[in-house]
């Protein structure tokens, strides 16, 4: 059997004719490497996934999350920025079961890393941070994470990440997310239509 | 309270912010990355933003009302330094232009935030959190670009040189930089020029980038008392365009 098509999208995928011939190896994309963004919404709240972002770093990374993930003066309060691949996640679990159940191994007891821990308790939803342990590998933050944040409802998936390769806000920079609160010319709610849209719907309805 | 060197004062810095966020503006739709059309967009507005404040702080002092004074005026009654006038050019023009004037903007707000006099001071602290953010925005980008390939080191220096001797325009004093010092108002351009050498040579210092010759500079001067380069008044006309077919429209 052999491939023919007109469309050059198809031809420049250089598909060979020969069917069950092997591809031929891309070159290495010159791609930007993936982070995904967590952002506090509120005072208080845990830190939640938003998404991913693409970037040659770290301090890019967090400028490019800032920009995609965030609004400043109402939904932001702090943002951090972490290297996909730096993200241990562990398999999923079935409904109703928590992934931890699996995880019967007790705590090392070494604690000379440090590690952030992330909880996927609705499907469809974000991860959420809930805390930070002290442990020896990724399997043991695990075991600890389990130990220290037990959780009433079942946790579906667990994200962990050495704390050291995550890139936070600083504390002492949460102004920058404050903004002039007189910014009516940025809403579209500013523009007083609704009086003169009214008031032609009256005229109509009375003609 | 000496009232005309106060506002001598606010015109230049609301103009400088009306001028810059208008250019940073035209970047919509046009930004290098997705991310940075948005970053410039937003980053003008609050610089739009910042002027129409102080455009109200002039107009409790006496001035006209805000809208009048940003589109009413020509060229040559505007007291915003030549840099932030000159167009977009390339990306890299933009970022070093963003760059030195947004460092020179932290100082002074940060330097006005104890000033004497006190809806200056109060609207400077209020406006901290969005100047932090622009600067840390343009560090960034100039160490990346600074210290990545041999064509964006090139590009950014010569940006940087070219862009130099406008820079120092901003500094250009004011007929009443001692009375603004003696009533605490204002530091003065000196001692704003004195701390922006210092906290740009240090980012600067961490890329690849060369630090012009300062000294051998002829700054570009003229500005603040209303001589424009030939990119002004387009600019205005432009930007007031539909403000002026009718001035008393009710928006």
């Amino acid at each position: 059997m052999t491939l023919k098509s007109l469309d050059p999208r198809v031809k420049r995928l250089g598909i060979p004719e020969e069917w069950d011939t092997p591809l031929s190896p891309k070159e290495t994309l010159d791609q930007f490497e993936n982070y995904e963004a967590f952002i506090q919404v509120k005072e208080g709240k845990a830190l939640e996934h938003v998404g991913p972002v693409h970037a040659p770093n770290e301090e890019m990374a967090f400028l490019f999350a800032k920009e995609q993930y965030s609004r400043r003066g109402m939904f932001c309060n702090a943002l951090c920025v972490v290297k996909t691949e730096n993200i241990i996640g562990t398999e999923f679990s079935d409904n109703g079961i928590s992934i931890y159940d699996a995880v019967t191994a007790q705590p090392s007891g070494i604690e000379n890393q440090s590690y952030e821990v992330f909880h996927l308790l609705k499907r469809g939803k974000q991860h959420k941070y809930v805390g930070t342990v002290m442990a020896k590998d990724f399997e043991d933050a695990l075991v600890v994470a389990k130990h220290t944040y037990p959780s009433q409802k079942p946790v579906f998936n667990v994200w962990i990440a050495e704390s050291e390769h995550i890139l936070t806000s600083n504390e002492e920079d949460k102004d920058m997310w404050e903004t002039l609160k007189e910014k009516q010319y940025r809403e579209a709610i500013d523009y007083k239509g609704q009086d003169r849209i009214k008031a032609y719907k009256e005229r109509m309805g009375q003609a | 309270m000496n009232t005309e060197a106060l506002k001598d004062l606010l015109y230049k810095i609301a103009d400088d912010q009306l001028i810059l966020g208008h250019r940073n503006s035209e970047w919509t739709g046009f930004g290098p990355l997705l991310e940075e059309d948005i970053a410039f967009s937003s980053m003008a507005q609050d610089k739009v933003g910042q002027s129409w404040q102080f455009y109200k702080i002039l107009n409790e002092l006496g001035e006209s009302d805000p809208d009048t004074v940003a589109f009413m005026r020509n060229a040559d009654q505007f007291h915003n330094c030549k840099f932030v006038e000159l167009p977009n050019g390339e990306y890299d023009f933009s970022l070093i232009r963003h760059f030195l004037f947004d460092t020179a903007e932290g100082i002074r707000f940060n330097m006005l935030s104890t000033s004497s006099y006190e809806p200056v001071a109060q609207l400077a602290k209020k406006i901290k959190g969005e100047i932090k953010y622009h600067t840390m925005h343009a560090n960034i980008w100039i160490k990346q670009l600074g210290s990545a390939t041999e064509e964006s080191i090139g590009r950014l220096q010569q940006a940087l040189d070219y862009a130099m001797p406008y820079a120092l325009g901003i500094f250009e004093t004011s007929k009443f930089e001692a009375d603004l010092k003696q009533e605490g108002i204002f530091d003065g351009e000196e001692a704003l020029k004195a701390q922006w050498l210092t906290q740009i040579g240090e980012i600067i210092a961490e890329t690849d980038l060369r630090m012009p010759e300062i000294q051998s500079l002829q700054p570009q001067l003229g500005g603040r008392y209303g001589e424009h380069t030939e990119h002004l008044q387009p600019l205005v006309e432009e930007m007031s365009e539909v403000f002026r077919v009718d001035p008393t429209a009710d928006w």
